[in-house]
């Protein structure tokens, strides 16, 4: 681990996530829209200047940036590093939970990946196919269209209706369908929880794991948690900064 | 000579025997500068969205190359193939179906080269001279192969252009055999490449542009091409019988895993790269690989002939970096 203060940066795709540090120690974090910190930061040119976001005006000095994510080679940051991000994602679930052998869930804005993790090194990995479905952006839509939050969508695990497409766009109309024949908000919401599960489960099971680390926003809904514990049989840690985590890799590795 | 489509590798000893030129309409369709208007083109007649681009591509392809006669394979190959030659037959298109035995069975094949030979006027006695003309071409084709894996001063995407185009030889046996004398005598001539990371490409030929050329930008080289080597028809054989029972793509995976794994060792391979084509059967493949060879697996999914995208580039990335901290100090 690099003892050097730095700023690690996740560019994900709905997300900026910004974290400095030292080696597994951080001091400072902040999570900013992508489309904003685009447009806040760019400066004309390749060059991105971080000091323009409201956000970094309380960050420490630091003298090492390492980025990572969808967005990573668009960090033009003098003197950037730019590692790949199922490598982050295990440094980072490497130094929030101290584990070395373990199977790391990131569930993302529009990604999900599962990351084998082998005495702290990646053994091997899979990522969803190309498509939203059973993403974030899933959640968020199913979230919207039935007039709720995120906060309530994690709380929906039980009774779960069961729900055909995990189709980020046609979720949707399925739900307003379920709406209409009088299913439960709440059942709906667990529906759509496990859906996403459903998804995730072939990809986590091909691993057989002993324990699941669980990162990206998604896993701070606690219904997921839940039910990717019952569906998998196995333990599912959650790090305290799920959403961090890439970030918290680059600051570490 | 009147040209006549192909939709994946036949016995091209046979068209040529029957002084016809075959044209493999997949490279017709993927090196025409409208390969993404093709698709379009046969998407607005009514090919689903979910329907493999190269289906789409050679449809459109052959359509616009005025290729009026198609061999297509029925049997070893794709069963969108079926269809695809009721709409071409539509379209006033000659169709003439070639099976390969699933069981690979001799009595069968020896059947599908006469009905083949039947269908396109062809002595079968010629197509054997054709054989042996052809073969002088296919065994230059393995010095190609050699200078990529053993040498070192073939590119992997000059290997795949080279090995792929033994499915008609670009039309011309004597031309393209000049071509690969030339190259070859330019490649002996290279400095080896010193990349450590070696990768062999399984499945499908790649609809997508940019990824041989990316895997080197990323620190790894691709010294196997396992569909585009099986056109050359690497195993031979006595007879054209022999020859295309001993070619592995359309029969049963056994023998095409028993290939890959000696390849991976002779070779020296460290991962695989699995590509699979969006809406293909043979993306199921992918688990009987994935149970069948030790060596790392990356598969990459891909549907319309583009420019390789941020997700696949991303996960090459990752698994050479994988490879490489996995080798440690061996590579």
């Amino acid at each position: 681990m690099s003892q050097t203060m730095t700023l690690g940066v996740d560019a994900g795709s709905r997300d900026v996530k910004l974290a400095i540090g030292r080696g597994g120690e951080i001091i400072f974090s902040a999570v900013v829209d992508t489309v904003r910190f685009y447009l806040t930061c760019r400066n004309g040119g390749k060059e991105l200047l971080l000091n323009r976001l409201p956000q970094m005006e309380s960050a420490p000095d630091y003298s090492r940036i390492v980025a990572t994510g969808y967005g990573r080679n668009n960090i033009a940051l003098t003197g950037g590093e730019v590692i790949p991000e199922i490598m982050a994602h295990a440094t980072g679930a490497v130094a929030q939970t101290g584990l070395g052998n373990f199977t790391l869930v990131d569930l993302g804005g529009q990604d999900t990946k599962v990351i084998q993790v082998i005495n702290a090194e990646v053994d091997d990995f899979v990522m969803n196919d190309k498509c939203a479905a059973g993403s974030g952006r899933y959640l968020e839509n199913i979230a919207a269209a039935l007039g709720t939050s995120l906060d309530k969508l994690g709380e929906c695990w039980e009774n779960p209706v069961r729900l055909s497409n995990t189709c980020a766009i046609f979720g949707e109309s399925e739900v307003v369908g379920l709406i209409s024949d009088g299913a439960p908000v709440e059942s709906i919401l667990a529906g759509a929880n496990f859906s996403v599960v459903a998804r995730l489960k072939p990809m986590i099971m091909r691993y057989r794991p002993k324990v699941i680390v669980a990162t990206g926003g998604v896993a701070r809904n606690q219904a997921i948690r839940r039910l990717l514990e019952q569906e998998t049989g196995v333990e599912v840690i959650q790090p305290k900064e799920p959403q961090l985590n890439g970030a918290i890799g680059c600051v570490a590795s | 000579m009147k040209p006549v489509g192909l939709t994946t590798t036949i016995p091209s000893e046979i068209l040529f025997a029957a002084g016809i030129t075959p044209v493999d309409l997949n490279n017709l369709f993927i090196t025409d500068a409208k390969r993404t208007e093709f698709i379009e083109e046969a998407e607005v007649t009514g090919f689903p969205r979910t329907t493999c681009a190269w289906i789409k591509g050679i449809y459109s392809a052959c359509l616009h190359g005025n290729i009026t006669k198609v061999v297509a394979v029925t049997q070893g190959d794709c069963s969108n193939t079926h269809v695809l030659m009721e709409i071409y037959r539509m379209r006033g298109v000659e169709t003439i179906p070639f099976n390969f035995p699933f069981g690979r069975d001799r009595e069968s094949m020896v059947r599908s080269l006469q009905l083949l030979a039947e269908a396109l006027g062809a002595d079968l006695e010629r197509a054997e001279e054709w054989r042996l003309r052809l073969n002088k071409i296919r065994r230059k084709l393995d010095m190609v192969d050699l200078l990529t894996w053993k040498e070192g001063k073939v590119t992997g995407a000059e290997n795949h252009l080279f090995l792929v185009s033994s499915s008609d030889f670009e039309g011309d046996p004597d031309r393209f055999e000049e071509k690969v004398d030339r190259f070859i005598g330019e490649a002996e001539n290279r400095t080896p490449s010193q990349t450590a990371v070696r990768l062999g490409l399984i499945g499908i030929p790649p609809i997508t542009e940019g990824l041989f050329e990316y895997i080197e930008s990323s620190g790894a080289r691709c010294v196997y091409n396992e569909v585009a080597r099986q056109f050359t028809m690497p195993f031979g054989g006595e007879s054209l019988v022999d020859q295309y029972l001993r070619y592995t793509y359309p029969y049963d995976i056994g023998p095409r895993i028993d290939d890959i794994r000696a390849e991976i060792q002779r070779r020296n391979i460290h991962g695989i790269v699995h590509y699979v084509q969006s809406f293909c059967h043979r993306q199921m493949e992918d688990l009987i690989f994935r149970e069948k060879l030790d060596t790392p697996i990356l598969t990459i999914e891909a549907d319309a002939p583009r420019v390789i995208d941020a997700r696949t580039k991303i996960r090459l990335e990752a698994f050479i970096k994988m490879i490489r901290q996995r080798k440690g100090a061996e590579i």
